[in-house]
């Protein structure tokens, strides 16, 4: 018994990272303006981050790894302060399990479009949909159920981001 | 008593022991010799090749692959075309593999979007089968399926089994990790890779597992031309697929299972038809099953407990195939 404790200490401090985990960088630099909740205590779920400015260039879909990313226009043309709840531009991967990785509010740009690619560009940083302001949201979810797990830990609000900061693991 | 503290101590022993790394070096070395001075050094492709030479020496599978997200992750940075040279001189099958992984993410991170064709023609044509099935495992989990044209399905007559077994698996894990079974232009990259392979074993082991919930009426019909193949493991493997096609596809994709089951004379295909069939009906596919029955009095038990799973009215494949396993190994 002694023997199988310390080999399972031992287990511990070498475990390896799980193989098939995917870590998730931020979309741009700028810093992240909620989390689970919004300061209203209203319900969230999920991790928006903001830079300020609109239509900044390059909102890079943040999954490290090649994933297929299926882009949906709702919206072309710059908007920064919203147009509208279901309206957003989103760029989303579904795995295995049926959970939806989802990024949404990006203005569209000639990179706006399906393809499998790790940390590509999609478009541009801005407040397409149900928002007050140009940002990205990040989230995972299933049967209308979001995730926080796979954030809680990695980043928190006010954290300020680049595009090699981990906000989070999915796996 | 004498045992929790003996316990204790190894405990507290053991955990200082997997601390040790933790511990910053300057506070272990305080008082001895001053630091050396810290040199600065660029990130080369040459550079990170040492690194990575002196990492395989270490025998440790978690260096090994840090070293191989390093070079992914530099890749984007480095120079593209001193990268894919001393990809092209490289005749060692580990750092070919290595340096054909750092093109194909330069590739995907979209840093160079034609490095990914350099890999693929180097996995054609290649005289060593190694070297060849090292560029094959390099665009493994990536979106090489969608980029390299009819490359999977030339490598599926590939000369070497290796390269054959390397390209079904990226078509497995591809489909599985990257696209997980909803992209159907990947699920139809792997059917037509299977039919054109004249190796059963790499042909059984692409359908063996594939989703093929999003896939083609074309592949559909490619899929129950493998049905009358001369091997089982083909005939199997092509039944399970047939079992999760989209509902468009799933009459005729019935019919041919049927069809098949009468004129089978494999134990391994009937089990595999069978469960085709209830995979594509659900609770609906009870009374085919029940006629399915007389054909070989040695199938009922197989049909019955498949048809018990099924009329417990279970909504998700993964738990009617377990209660199935479960109705089968109770007493």
């Amino acid at each position: 018994m002694r023997y199988m404790t310390k080999a399972s200490l031992a287990a511990l401090a070498l475990l390896p990272l799980v193989a098939t985990a995917h870590t998730v960088k931020s979309p741009f630099p700028g810093t992240v303006t909620a989390t689970t909740n919004y300061s209203s205590g209203k319900f969230h779920g999920a991790v928006d981050i903001s830079s300020g400015r609109c239509n900044y260039w390059g909102a890079e879909t943040g999954v490290v790894g090649s994933v297929f990313w299926n882009v949906t226009v709702r919206t072309p043309g710059v908007y920064c302060n919203g147009t509208g709840s279901g309206t957003q531009n989103e760029a989303k991967h579904v795995w295995e399990s049926g959970w939806t990785f989802r990024q949404w509010h990006f203005i569209k740009t000639a990179d706006s479009y399906d393809r499998t690619c790790d940390r590509c560009q999609v478009g541009n940083e801005g407040g397409t949909g149900n928002a007050s302001g140009p940002h990205a949201h990040l989230q995972q979810d299933k049967a209308g159920t979001n995730d926080t797990s796979w954030y809680s830990g990695y980043t928190t609000k006010g954290e300020a981001v680049d595009r090699t900061e981990t906000v989070g693991v999915l796996d | 008593m004498t045992r929790m503290s003996s316990f204790r101590m190894s405990a507290w022993g053991w955990l200082a022991f997997a601390l040790v790394p933790l511990i910053p070096l300057p506070s272990v070395a305080e008082g001895a010799a001053a630091a050396p001075v810290l040199q600065g050094e660029t990130c080369s492709v040459p550079g990170l090749m040492d690194q990575i030479r002196r990492g395989l020496a270490s025998k440790s599978p978690a260096y090994q692959r840090y070293l191989r997200a390093l070079l992914r992750e530099a890749a984007v940075t480095l120079p593209g075309a001193e990268l894919q040279a001393a990809f092209e001189r490289e005749t060692d099958p580990v750092m070919a593999e290595h340096l054909a992984a750092a093109l194909v993410a330069r590739s995907e991170r979209e840093a160079d979007r034609e490095a990914m064709q350099v890999v693929a023609k180097r996995a054609l044509e290649d005289r060593d089968p190694a070297v060849r099935s090292a560029t094959v495992r390099a665009m493994r989990r990536t979106g090489a399926l969608e980029k390299t044209g009819d490359l999977y399905e030339r490598l599926m007559r590939d000369a070497s089994p290796e390269v054959r077994m390397e390209a079904a698996t990226n078509l497995v894990e591809d489909n599985k990790f990257v696209y997980a079974g909803q992209h159907g232009p990947a699920t139809d990259t792997a059917v037509a890779a299977a039919a054109a392979s004249s190796d059963p074993k790499a042909t059984a082991k692409i359908l063996g597992t594939l989703n093929t919930e999003k896939l083609g009426a074309e592949a559909a019909g490619t899929l129950q031309g493998l049905l009358r193949s001369d091997s089982a493991e083909v005939r199997r493997s092509a039944a399970l697929a047939l079992g999760g096609v989209p509902a468009e596809q799933m009459g005729t994709a019935r019919e041919a299972l049927v069809s098949l089951y009468r004129g089978e004379r494999d134990t391994g295909v009937r089990k595999a038809l069978v469960q085709g069939i209830a995979q594509l009906g659900f609770a609906s596919a009870v009374p085919e099953l029940q006629r399915l029955k007389g054909i070989d009095p040695g199938m009922a038990p197989e049909i019955d407990a498949w048809i018990r799973a099924l009329e417990t009215g279970l909504q998700e494949w993964e738990l009617i195939l377990r209660e199935k396993q479960r109705l089968q190994q109770a007493p």
